[in-house]
C-alpha cells in the first residue's frame, strides 16, 4: 500500500497518509468547487487501507482545518463516519483535532463533529506563536 | 503588435550590423597600422641602403673609372717617354731615320691600337711637336703663350703631369698626360697622350638610374666637364643645384680624397634629393651624383599599392566572414524570436477564444442572476412583512446558493426564511430554485409551523435530489432558518443548522436551530425540528444569518469572522435597523480586506413594528 500524499492548494488541505507509521494527517482550509471530487480518492484510499491493515493497528488521525465549507464538511463527516464505523468494529482509532486558540469557529466546528462520534476525539488548542 | 514586430526586426538587424561594423573598423585600423609600420620600416631600410651603399657604389665606381682611365693613360705616357729609342731619337735631334721610324710608329700605334685621341712627342732640343700621325704639327716657342704649358712642364721636375684642356670649339675636354723624356732635372722633351672625356661620357650614361638622376664630373670651379646628359656639359653646378649645396661641394677640399660625401637637400620643387660626391684621386675634379628620393624609393610605391590591395582584400574577406558568422550566430536568436512571436500569437488567439467563451458563460450567468432575482421577494414585500429591515445579500459569484424568502400567509401571519444551499454559483442557484418551489408547495399545503415546514422540506428535497442518485457521491442539501411572525407579538423560529439572533436592549439571545441538515442523503426522512417561540417586545431586533458572513476569513491571523465578533457587532449598532446593512457590510469588508469572499453571504435584520 502506498502512502497518500496530496499537496496543499489555496482551497484544499494537504493530505498525508503515512502507511508505515499509521498516521493520517489532514491540514489546511477546504472549500473546493467540487468537494466530492476532491475527497472521493481519499475515501477510496481509506477504505482500502482499513481493509488491509491489521486489526490491532493503532491508527492516529490528525486534523487541523481552520475553514471547512458546507460541502467539504459533509465529506469530512463521511470520513469521520468511516472511522467511527471502524472504531465500532473494534479498531483502535484516535482523532486529534487541532485549532488555534482565537479561532472560535474552528472550535465550534470541531465540537459539532465530535458531538456525533463515540471514538476518542481530542480537541487540542494551539497557542499562536 | 505589428509595430513591435518591426521594432524587434530593427533591433535584431541593428545590433548585428553594429557588431560587424565595429569588427571591420578594428580590422581596418589594424591593417592600416601594421601596413604603415612595415611601409615606414621598409622605406627607412631602402633610404638607408641608398645612402650607405648604393650612392657610394655609384660614385666610387664612376670615380674609379675616371681614375683608372687616367692612371692607365699615365702609365702609357710614361712608357712612351722612357722608351730608350725615343730618348735616343730625341737626343739625336730627330735626325736618326732608323730611330725616328720607330718613334713615329710608336706615336701612331698609341692612337690606333689604344683608345687615345692623340699622342705626341715635343722635343726640347728642336722644339718640334710630333703628332700621332708622325708629322711635325708645329714648332713650340717660348714666345707663344699657347706653348707655355710645355715650358712649365719641363721645369716641373715631375715624371708625369696632367693637363686639362677644354676645347670649346669641339665642345670637348681633353686630358693630356705629359711625361718628361730623359733626366727629370734636364728633360729632353715631353712625350704624352691625350684622351677625350667624351669617351668616358659613354660610360657615364651607364649610370643613368632614373629620370631625375644626374652624374657629373666637375672641376674645382664647379664647371661640369662631363655629364650623363651631353647638353649639360660646360655648364656649372650652380645651374642645377641650390647655391649652398654647390658651394659646399666645390669648396670641400679638405675632405679625405677617398671618402664619399653624402648629403640631401630639398629642391625648388619641394622634392628630397640625395646627393653624393667624391674627389677623384688623379685630379682635383669631383664626381657628383644625385637622384630624387622619390625615384630611388619608387619600388616602395609598388609595395605600397600591393599592401593597400592586400589590405583591402583582407578587409573585404574578413567582413564577409564576420557577416556570415554573425548571421549564423544571430540565426538561432532570430528563430527564437520568431518562435516566441508565434507562441504569443497562439496565446493571444487562445486568450481571445477563452475570453469569448468566458463572455458567453458570463452572459449566461448574468441572465441566470436575473432569473434568480426574480424568485427573490422585492423590497415592498419585505417591508410589508418585516417592517423595518435591512438585507445583505452577496452571492460569492454572480449567482449563489443563498436566498431569502417571505410569504404572507394571512393578514396576521407571515413567514420569513433565509436558506443556504450547498454549493454556490450556478449549482447553488439551481438548488435555490428547487427549494423556492418546494417552500411554496409546502405553504400551499397549509403548513405554517416552522418545525413542520422544515420536516416537509427535508422530505421533498430528498425526493427531488436523490431519486436516482443512490450510488453517486453527490450529496446536496441545505441549511435554513425560518420564522413565522404572528401579528406583532409572537415569533416562532425553527432552524436547520442556522440560528436566530435576537437583540433586546444590550442583550443578545441566540436561538440555535437544530443541528440537522435538510435534504442530504444522510438526513433521515423522518427528520423532526424544534419550534422556538419568542414573545416580541417593542424594540426587539432579529437577525438571520447564513455561515458565509461568519466563516469569512480575514483579520490579522486570517481566522473566520466568527459568532462572537458578530454578536459584538450587533451590540455595537446604535442606528435603527433599516440603516444597519451598510454598517455590517463595511465591517465585513474591513475584516476581509484583500481576502476573497469564501461563500455566499446573507444577513437579514428586521424589527417587527
Amino acid at each position: 500500500m502506498e502512502n497518500l500524499c496530496i499537496e496543499q492548494t489555496k482551497s484544499t488541505p494537504t493530505i498525508q497518509f503515512d502507511v508505515a507509521n499509521n498516521k493520517l494527517r489532514i491540514a489546511g482550509q477546504s472549500y473546493p468547487e467540487n468537494a466530492f471530487k476532491f475527497y472521493e480518492p481519499i475515501f477510496n484510499w481509506l477504505d482500502q487501507y482499513m481493509a488491509e491493515i491489521d486489526r490491532e493497528t493503532v491508527l492516529e488521525i490528525y486534523f487541523h482545518m481552520p475553514y471547512i465549507n458546507t460541502s467539504s464538511s459533509k465529506c469530512i463527516m463521511m470520513l469521520l463516519e468511516k472511522m467511527e464505523n471502524a472504531y465500532q468494529e473494534g479498531r483502535k482509532v484516535a482523532i486529534q483535532w487541532y485549532y488555534n486558540r482565537e479561532d472560535e469557529s474552528a472550535l465550534e466546528c470541531a465540537e459539532e463533529f465530535k458531538e456525533d462520534l463515540l471514538l476518542p476525539f481530542t480537541i487540542v488548542v494551539l497557542d499562536d506563536e | 503588435m505589428k509595430k513591435s514586430t518591426n521594432d524587434q526586426d530593427f533591433m535584431y538587424d541593428g545590433s548585428t550590423m553594429k557588431v560587424v561594423s565595429f569588427a571591420c573598423i578594428i580590422i581596418v585600423l589594424a591593417v592600416i597600422f601594421t601596413g604603415s609600420i612595415s611601409y615606414f620600416i621598409t622605406r627607412n631600410a631602402v633610404v638607408d641602403k641608398l645612402k650607405s651603399r648604393d650612392l657610394i657604389y655609384i660614385i666610387e665606381s664612376a670615380a674609379a673609372k675616371i681614375d683608372g682611365r687616367i692612371a692607365r693613360a699615365q702609365e702609357t705616357s710614361l712608357l712612351l717617354a722612357r722608351d730608350p729609342v725615343v730618348n735616343d731619337w730625341v737626343l739625336s735631334g730627330e735626325q736618326n731615320e732608323q730611330l725616328g721610324k720607330y718613334a713615329k710608329y710608336k706615336l701612331t700605334d698609341m692612337v690606333n691600337s689604344h683608345d687615345y685621341v692623340n699622342s705626341f712627342i715635343v722635343s726640347a732640343v728642336t722644339g718640334n711637336y710630333w703628332d700621332e700621325e708622325g708629322r711635325i704639327l708645329q714648332r713650340v716657342s717660348p714666345q707663344n703663350d699657347m706653348d707655355s704649358w710645355f715650358y712649365e712642364t719641363l721645369k716641373s721636375n715631375k715624371a708625369v703631369s696632367l693637363n686639362i684642356d677644354y676645347n670649346s670649339g669641339r665642345d670637348n675636354t681633353y686630358v693630356f698626360l705629359n711625361a718628361l723624356i730623359g733626366d727629370l732635372k734636364h728633360p729632353l722633351g715631353i712625350a704624352g697622350i691625350g684622351l677625350s672625356l667624351a669617351d668616358i661620357a659613354k660610360e657615364f650614361t651607364a649610370y643613368k638610374f632614373g629620370e631625375s638622376s644626374a652624374l657629373w664630373l666637375v672641376d674645382s670651379k664647379g664647371k661640369i666637364h662631363l655629364a650623363d646628359r651631353v647638353e649639360q656639359n660646360g655648364k656649372y653646378l650652380n645651374d642645377f643645384l641650390p647655391a649652398a649645396v654647390a658651394k659646399q661641394i666645390i669648396t670641400d677640399t679638405n675632405s679625405q680624397q677617398t671618402q664619399t660625401q653624402i648629403l640631401e637637400y630639398v629642391n625648388a620643387a619641394g622634392e628630397t634629393v640625395d646627393l653624393a660626391y667624391k674627389a677623384t684621386q688623379s685630379t682635383d675634379w669631383k664626381v657628383v651624383f644625385q637622384i630624387n628620393r622619390s625615384e630611388s624609393i619608387a619600388i616602395l610605391k609598388t609595395i605600397k599599392i600591393n599592401t593597400a590591395i592586400a589590405s583591402l582584400i583582407a578587409v573585404l574577406m574578413i567582413t564577409l566572414v564576420f557577416y556570415l558568422v554573425s548571421r549564423r550566430i544571430a540565426d538561432p536568436f532570430k528563430r527564437a524570436l520568431l518562435l516566441t512571436r508565434k507562441m504569443e500569437q497562439q496565446v493571444k488567439e487562445r486568450t481571445s477564444e477563452l475570453a469569448e467563451s468566458n463572455k458567453e458563460i458570463m452572459d449566461s450567468i448574468e441572465y441566470a442572476r436575473l432569473l434568480q432575482k426574480s424568485i427573490l421577494p422585492n423590497s415592498e414585500e419585505l417591508k410589508d412583512i418585516l417592517g423595518d429591515y435591512f438585507l445583505l445579500w452577496r452571492p460569492r459569484d454572480i449567482v449563489g446558493g443563498d436566498f431569502f424568502w417571505v410569504k404572507r400567509v394571512s393578514k396576521e401571519k407571515s413567514l420569513v426564511a433565509i436558506v443556504d444551499c450547498t454549493g454556490h454559483g450556478v449549482p447553488g442557484a439551481f438548488m435555490t430554485m428547487a427549494v423556492n418551489t418546494a417552500l411554496k408547495h409546502i405553504v400551499e399545503q397549509n403548513h405554517t409551523d416552522p418545525a413542520r415546514i422544515l420536516s416537509e422540506l427535508n422530505l421533498q428535497m430528498k425526493q427531488i435530489l436523490h431519486r436516482n442518485r443512490q450510488d453517486s457521491f453527490g450529496d446536496d442539501g441545505l441549511d435554513i432558518a425560518i420564522c413565522a411572525i404572528e401579528g406583532h407579538s409572537l415569533l416562532n423560529f425553527a432552524g436547520a443548522k442556522l440560528s436566530l439572533y435576537v437583540r433586546r436592549g444590550q442583550e443578545i439571545h441566540t436561538i440555535a436551530g437544530d443541528h440537522k441538515s435538510i435534504g442530504y442523503k444522510a438526513s433521515p426522512e423522518a427528520l423532526t425540528f424544534t419550534t422556538h417561540s419568542w414573545d416580541i417586545e417593542a424594540g426587539d431586533q432579529f437577525y438571520l444569518i447564513t455561515d458565509g458572513y461568519l466563516d469569512q476569513n480575514g483579520g490579522e491571523k486570517n481566522y473566520s469572522f466568527g459568532k462572537k465578533r458578530f454578536i459584538a457587532e450587533i451590540l455595537a449598532r446604535k442606528e435603527e435597523i433599516s440603516r444597519q446593512g451598510g454598517q455590517f457590510e463595511s465591517v465585513l469588508q474591513n475584516y476581509m480586506a484583500d481576502e476573497p469572499q469564501r461563500d455566499d453571504i446573507t444577513l437579514l435584520g428586521f424589527s417587527i413594528r
